[in-house]
């Protein structure tokens, strides 16, 4: 290494200590929400000791404490309730560490290891928070630990300030060249699959409904997707977004399956080609096409208008019209869905799914079974049967509420049906496909979101975790599946407008949530304005994958060529190191020489090659003496011109009440002089 | 030869030809180079994990901050080669000194007008080195120290200024080939056992008069300007009515001859060595001397003008 050989001292000063702790602060308190939060005062408890052991009032640990100090933080962790090997642990212990080193910095590497783990801890902090604040403080934090390193480089203390704007500068001039790489760099998939973490817990729809999980949501106004469509809107009234199929009752909750499958079982199980999802479509009406961002869920399920057609993005086509993400989302991630929502769907309908959509618990809900059988008698048809239960809804006096009463674990369609009447979309559906079933219909629940609302700035539908709903799915001969609602017969307001106005009376439109902008009218502009630019980072910067990478450079440089990427990426470096050696005064001539200088280092060449040189100590006086001595043929000349060099050089106020002018007849005469010296030679 | 002092031998070339020995030198685009260090290494492997990370968790901030941190690296190198572009480096004066000893040399650091560096470090490798900033002064004036083995003219290797400031992820250094030259004097080494190398002139019997001594009276002399009143001859003054001045001379009773022929020594080093060690011992005791060496005399005289006459002579014997 060059260094071998120039032992520097490479000890962190105090100060260089200061803006370690201040760094390790910047980069720890994110994390400190998602984290167990009692690592922030191990830090503060290790600097504090080290800082005591810098201003010598105390001695540096020795290693039997330090191990125990160790174990004691590892045997907190294991005891603050954190899955073993979960992402939670590894950013705690990484955390812990980080805290502990602060104990041991003495040499500039050690600090090197700190700020190392700093980064790396930022990107942590990246996974568990993603919005534009996150970034901007991720930017901060990296200022401050760019910061650090410079601090810890100088060996006297500069101004905070000055370090803090040089740290800035070079950040921010990073930026041009970051994005040359953020945009152009190849994205691979996930090399292995990641544990699914606790504290970056599901969130969104489950994939089972027990009622009371959509009452929860409903509680939420968190952001589940947003869509922009292609052309018209469509309804607010036919804005089902479909998630997914509950087949299997077992008397109290709904499932997709009678037992809980893993990802890799229900892919197996469901996934179709496009061909195979085409035979079964009967192709009706017009196509819609939209794009679609999902946030981050951690689950694989996708929302959108049945039946999609069409995809662009990573995901499959299911048996059940549906498409599923190839992995959990844990990222924002966008995707270019076609739908066709007039298509009829399984006119012919395969045995397994016709068993799957009569099934039943064996017993219970007797009296709602007799109902159905009742009223199927009396009905001539199907379809007259189907009007018969809604209009018992619309008819008896059921009630739209998200405050239900609870229902207890047995025979709860019956207690829905004939005691309480208070329910919400779940208790409709449910209520609704039992009595479908009970009478030989195939029917399924289908849980999703309905509605969404418009961001007039932005032109896209924010769809909201309290728009989730569940509706239902019968099949009828020659017409498929059908979508029915029953929650609509009830409240026509869920569907028409949203959940705010079909609970407007009852006021329970996101119970709990005092704080939450959507429920504050005048606030509506600026929520729109800030909706649309979490949109945009959303839209260009969190969902940018391999295949907007793909689309976007397409749009730019027309047909993807390896040579043409490669071209455009080799000019914006130039562009860029141009820019930045212009910018930083690398281009720059070094600065001319004052001309008196010019004449004077001339002077002395000239009497170099005569023999005369003068030492770099020498001041011109010295030197004219010396000069004088050696050539004294031309004693004079030297004398008054190395007098007159002085004046230049050293009497500037001489000059500055007689103004430039005669500094301009003095460096005049001075080259006079010059001139006959040179001649006189 | 074998391939490595081959390839030593052309490196040397290729620096010679790269930096000619000056007085000073102003390092530029031609003169500075740039390596990244460990730290860098360092980062690299953190920004290995972190694209990891990324692409384990599809999350475009962490591909975000590993590629910052990658442009982090590649603008550090013009950050520090500009903390060292138009430093000039210029060499002020250099200090003899004896065998075995350090040599110093005097070199200014200065940059222009406007320009701050800092944390730039001047010196040879394992000999010495310091780390100067240039922040509200343009130049620094350094002295840097260098071993010398033997005595001689001594020209110090190329000096090496280097920096790694501001993040410490790169490291740009240069070097200066300075005419700059110490005369190293012999190790002064007396030889107890030897003649001492010492003869006495022959006109030693009668002494030498050196004039204007201050201790016996030898006459008077007309009154100059300056003279001291104490020594002004009152009885000439009362006489002549002209003032005339005593003058006295000091007897040197012996003139010590510091000769090469006399001793009794083998070996010139040794030689040299003892010369140079009595040189050291007559000037401590204002001694009057001379030296006679092979091909050189030096008249007797006193003063350190004098002993660095003789301590020269002894360092450039039979070096051309």
């Amino acid at each position: 290494m060059f260094n071998k050989g120039f032992p520097q001292d490479k000890q962190v000063t105090y100060a260089g200590m200061l803006w370690l702790l201040a760094a390790q602060l910047v980069v720890m308190a994110p994390l400190a929400f998602y984290l167990p939060v009692w690592i922030l005062p191990v830090l503060l408890f290790s600097a504090a000791w080290r800082i005591r052991v810098m201003k010598g009032h105390l001695e540096q640990p020795r290693i039997i404490i330090k191990l125990f100090v160790a174990v004691l933080g590892i045997a907190a962790l294991s005891i603050s309730g954190l899955k073993l090997i979960s992402l939670d642990m590894m950013a705690s212990l990484l955390m812990l560490g980080f805290a502990y080193k602060t104990l041991e910095v003495i040499q500039r590497r050690d600090a090197m290891v700190v700020l190392l783990t700093g980064f790396l801890l930022i990107g942590v902090s990246f996974l568990y928070s993603q919005s534009i604040l996150s970034a901007l403080y991720g930017i901060f934090a990296l200022i401050v630990l760019a910061g650090t390193m410079i601090a810890i480089q100088q060996s006297k203390s500069h101004s905070i300030l000055a370090t803090l704007r040089s740290a800035s500068l070079m950040v921010l001039l990073c930026l041009p060249l970051m994005l040359v790489f953020f945009i152009f760099s190849p994205r691979f998939s996930p090399l292995w699959t990641i544990p699914l973490e606790a504290s970056q817990g599901k969130t969104g729809i489950s994939d089972s409904m027990t009622p009371g999980d959509i009452a929860k949501l409903s509680k939420s106004d968190e952001l589940a997707f947003t869509v922009t469509f292609e052309g018209e809107l469509p309804k607010q009234n036919e804005l089902y977004w479909r998630g997914l199929v509950l087949q299997y009752f077992d008397g109290k909750t709904w499932t997709p399956f009678s037992n809980k499958l893993e990802f890799n079982d229900i892919k197996r199980q469901l996934k179709i080609s496009r061909s195979e999802l085409r035979k079964r479509l009967v192709k009706k009406g017009y196509g819609k096409k939209y794009e679609v961002i999902y946030e981050k869920t951690a689950q694989p399920w996708l929302f959108a208008l049945s039946p999609v057609v069409d995809i662009r993005g990573n995901a499959f086509f299911t048996t059940d019209f549906r498409i599923i993400a190839e992995r959990n989302i844990l990222e924002p991630m966008m995707m270019t869905v076609v739908s066709y929502p007039e298509t009829l769907r399984d006119v012919i309908l395969p045995d397994a799914t016709r068993q799957l959509a009569l099934q039943l618990p064996p017993e219970g809900n007797n009296k709602s079974r007799k109902l159905a059988k009742e009223l199927l008698k009396q009905s001539s048809s199907k379809q007259e049967y189907i009007n018969t239960i809604l209009n018992r809804y619309t008819q008896q006096d059921f009630y739209y509420t998200l405050r239900p009463p609870v229902l207890g674990e047995r025979d709860t369609i019956d207690k829905f049906l004939f005691k309480s009447k208070k329910g919400f979309c779940a208790h409709y559906a449910g209520s609704f496909v039992f009595m479908m079933r009970a009478a030989g219909i195939p029917a399924r629940i289908v849980t999703g979101y309905q509605g969404g609302t418009l961001n007039e700035k932005g032109k896209f539908l924010s769809i909201r975790q309290y728009d989730a709903h569940a509706w239902t799915e019968v099949w009828l001969e020659n017409q498929g599946w059908i979508r029915i609602d029953p929650t609509a017969s009830v409240a026509p307001d869920r569907v028409e407008k949203n959940l705010e106005a079909a609970v407007e009376k009852e006021g329970s439109f996101l119970e709990g949530k005092v704080f939450s902008m959507a429920k504050y009218k005048w606030l509506n502009s600026l929520k729109n304005k800030l909706d649309s630019t979490q949109y945009a980072w959303r839209r260009f910067v969190l969902s940018y994958d391999n295949e907007t990478q793909k689309s976007l450079l397409k749009r730019l440089f027309g047909e993807i060529t390896v040579h043409k990427i490669a071209t455009v990426v080799g000019a914006f470096f130039v562009v860029i190191i141009l820019f930045w050696s212009i910018f930083l005064g690398l281009g720059r001539k070094s600065a001319k020489e004052a001309q008196e200088h010019q004449i004077y280092r001339r002077f002395c060449a000239l009497l170099a090659k005569h023999g005369v040189n003068r030492e770099p100590s020498q001041t011109p006086q010295t030197f004219s003496q010396y000069a004088s001595k050696q050539l004294p043929q031309l004693a004079g000349d030297i004398n008054s011109f190395s007098q007159l060099y002085s004046e230049l050089c050293y009497n500037p106020e001489k000059q500055s009440n007689s103004r430039e002018n005669n500094s301009l007849k003095n460096i005049k005469a001075l080259k006079i002089l010059f001139k006959t010296i040179k001649k006189k030679l | 030869m074998s391939s490595k002092q081959y390839r030593q031998s052309l490196r040397e070339k290729w620096l010679a030809e790269r930096f000619p020995n000056t007085k000073e030198i102003t390092l530029g685009l031609k003169r500075i180079f740039v390596m990244p260090t460990m730290t860098s290494a360092a980062l690299l492997l953190a920004l290995f994990v972190l694209l990891l990370m990324a692409i384990n968790f599809q999350s475009s901030l962490i591909y975000g901050l590993a590629f910052w941190l990658l442009a982090l690296i590649i603008i550090s190198v013009f950050f520090t080669y500009r903390n060292l572009s138009e430093v000039t480096v210029r060499a002020i004066q250099a200090s003899s000194c004896f065998a075995g000893e350090k040599a110093v040399f005097e070199l200014e650091i200065s940059c222009p007008e406007g320009q701050k560096k800092s944390a730039i470090s001047v010196g040879w490798k394992f000999q010495d080195f310091t780390t100067i900033d240039l922040l509200n002064k343009n130049s620094v004036s350094i002295k840097l120290s260098h071993e010398t083995l033997k005595r001689g003219i001594f020209k110090p290797k190329r000096v090496s200024i280097f920096t790694t400031f501001p993040i410490g992820l790169v490291v740009a250094w240069s070097y200066a080939s300075l005419e700059m030259q110490s005369i190293v004097y012999p190790t002064p080494l007396l030889q107890e056992s030897s003649e001492d190398g010492l003869s006495l002139a022959e006109d030693a019997e009668q002494g030498k008069e050196i004039i204007r001594g201050s201790t016996d009276f030898s006459g008077v002399r007309q009154y100059q300007v300056g003279d001291s009143p104490k020594h002004i001859h009152w009885p000439s003054y009362a006489k002549t009515g002209e003032a005339y001045t005593k003058t006295f001379v000091d007897y040197a009773n012996q003139d010590l001859w510091l000769e090469w022929d006399s001793l009794a020594l083998k070996g010139i080093e040794t030689k040299l060595s003892h010369l140079c060690a009595k040189v050291l011992q007559y000037h401590q005791d204002h001694q009057i001397y001379g030296l006679k060496i092979p091909g050189k005399t030096i008249q007797p005289s006193s003063g350190e003008a004098h002993k660095t006459i003789c301590l020269t002579a002894l360092a450039l014997y039979g070096i051309s």
